[in-house]
């Protein structure tokens, strides 16, 4: 009896749900759509915008002569070691900063001046002094991405309740047992929040780099497919870069959504 | 012999921004062991900040706290508080908030648990060991709170407002917890609230203390006969009540015009 009623209030039925998912990616097929009908239309020509349909075919050829992977597996190294690295030093920067008042008065300028200027401005330095290889471009990776890290960390340790950090003392936690059991669990959410922005920043970073340095990896391949005028290869590229930035950003979200489960938000419908 | 000596306790809180605030001045308090003591005072009084310096919170600069004759230097599992906002651990769940304290006590894994469960049990959230507490209610939180600090069964119980977000019912039958577990175990109570029937049906003493700057205004002995069953509808209680009642509105008013001179 009660199960005959449940799906139109608890669990959408099949149809629903398509067609709910179809409307939230409306804007993105519709995209695609103006794109194949522009391309159809006459008003430009192969070159200015090949087809949809001829950018999958040279997606798929890449994909399976074996270049796509190489290209993407590159990339992703770079764009993900970077931000480990990054996330790591950001998060121990941040703590160090808020753990003492010294740390904070010797970092604060380098942060106020470093995280609003565009660190690409560095790159020839750091070809001059890495070379055109994987330190140089992880190392710009790192550069761009540490700082969303250091401000969440900062920002979420400052925010913790000392009536938390009193009542984990009151209960017979050792000082150095707070770090661990209480600061960083407490200050997550920001941290996340953080964290959540570098990763973008690292692709970002990763592919630009690739394009001004060359060598291989997406952004080099779509440089060197410019280069030859080979309009189809950009396209794919630009494609490429959409799906593995979606896939990054959702795997975040899911993570958080995972890490947080104690947290309001998580009761919240899943979002970027 | 007191277990807790207040000396001449002053507290001034120097904010980053803004006019020092004198919350305490001259506060002196004998707490002899197994008492239970009531704190009643207006809002803003200085009664967390009391409670805060008990328990080590606080730094004391003027005057002393002892504690059987130690001067208080920082926070201790003997000096168990319950938070006026609770101070969960918001990624824990009630079960594993209530056993973090356990856990740092010499006890089998078994015992930890056991103990845990008869804590939450008796605040009345079985059922609720796995919710997070941002999915509880105010007066389930308070409940949560109130079994972490019980659970580690300290000598010395500071209660900040403990049942300040239940309702009549279920406070009713919170008090008459703690007044058992009081019964049962050795411990000395400090007990903050604003409710005057509260303080008279608990406490054995309450100390009123008198709007900002803290003082300890008077000291009143209750004196009445907590195991009789009709001591809330008895005179002995009403007077008590109306006496202490008097001394708390004339200080509700000051408090409220908030213009005494620092
Ligand atoms: N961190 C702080 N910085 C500055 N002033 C503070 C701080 N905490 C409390 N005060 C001030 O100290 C006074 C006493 O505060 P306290 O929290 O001890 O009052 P209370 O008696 O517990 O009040 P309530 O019954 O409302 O909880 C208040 O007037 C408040 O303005
Ligand atoms: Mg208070």
């Amino acid at each position: 009896m009660a199960g005959m009623s449940a799906p139109d209030t608890d669990t959408p039925g099949l149809a629903a749900r398509i067609g709910h998912g179809l409307a939230r990616w409306s804007l993105v097929i519709g995209l695609l759509l103006l794109w194949d009908i522009l391309a159809r239309s006459g008003s430009f020509t192969p070159f200015m915008l090949p087809s949809p349909e001829s950018v999958a075919q040279r997606i798929w050829r890449d994909a399976s002569n074996g270049d796509l992977p190489i290209n993407m597996g590159l990339t992703l190294y770079r764009a993900l070691t970077g931000f480990l690295i990054a996330a790591l030093l950001g998060v121990g920067t941040g703590l160090l900063i808020t753990r003492s008042a010294a740390a904070a008065w010797f970092f604060d300028p380098i942060i106020s001046v470093g995280f609003p200027m565009p660190k690409i401005t560095f790159l020839p330095v750091i070809v001059l002094w890495l070379g055109f290889y994987d330190t140089a471009k992880i190392s710009m990776v790192v550069f761009d991405a540490i700082f969303p890290a250091i401000t969440g960390t900062i920002v979420g340790i400052r925010a913790v309740e000392k009536e938390l950090l009193w009542s984990a003392r009151n209960l017979g936690a050792k000082e150095r047992e707070m770090l661990w059991q209480i600061l960083l669990p407490a200050a997550s959410p920001q941290i996340m929040t953080g964290l959540q922005v570098s990763l973008p920043i690292a692709l970002i970073v990763a592919i630009v780099a690739e394009m001004l340095m060359g060598g291989y990896g997406i952004g080099g391949a779509m440089q060197q497919a410019s280069s030859m005028a080979d309009s189809r290869g950009v396209f794919a590229g630009i494609v490429e870069i959409a799906v593995v930035g979606w896939v990054l950003v959702k795997g975040m979200s899911l993570l958080r959504r995972r890490l947080l489960m104690w947290h309001p938000e998580a009761e919240a419908p899943s979002g970027v | 012999m007191s277990e807790i000596t207040i000396e001449g306790v002053r507290h001034l809180y120097k904010p980053a921004r803004g006019k020092p605030v004198l919350a305490l001045d001259d506060v002196s308090l004998e707490i002899a062991p197994r008492e239970f003591i009531a704190l009643l005072g207006p809002s803003g009084c200085g009664k967390s900040t009391l409670l805060y310096m008990i328990g080590g919170f606080l730094p004391v600069e003027t005057g002393s706290i002892r504690v059987n004759g130690k001067k208080v230097e920082g926070p201790g599992p003997e000096r168990g508080i319950v938070f006026q906002h609770f101070a969960l651990f918001p990624w824990k769940t009630v079960k594993q908030n209530v056993l973090y304290g356990l856990e740092r006590q010499a006890l089998q894994r078994g015992e930890r648990e056991a103990r845990a469960q008869t804590f939450i049990d008796m605040v009345g959230l079985s059922g609720f060991e796995d919710a997070y507490p941002s999915q509880l209610s105010g007066g389930m939180k308070q409940r949560a709170a109130i079994a972490r600090t019980l659970a580690i069964d300290p000598r010395i119980l500071l209660m900040d407002e403990p049942f300040g977000a239940l309702d009549a019912q279920t406070r009713h039958l919170m008090q008459d917890e703690l007044l058992g577990i009081w019964r049962r175990s050795p411990k000395t109570v400090i007990f903050v609230t604003h409710d005057v029937q509260e303080a008279v049906y608990l406490a054995g003493r309450v100390a009123v203390m008198s709007a900002r700057p803290g003082k300890i205004m008077d000291i009143v002995d209750i004196g009445l006969d907590k195991s009789d069953p009709d001591l809330q509808r008895s005179k002995a209680f009403a007077d008590k009540v109306d006496q202490l009642w008097r001394l708390v509105r004339d200080e509700a008013i000051k408090a409220q015009q908030g213009r005494r001179p620092l």
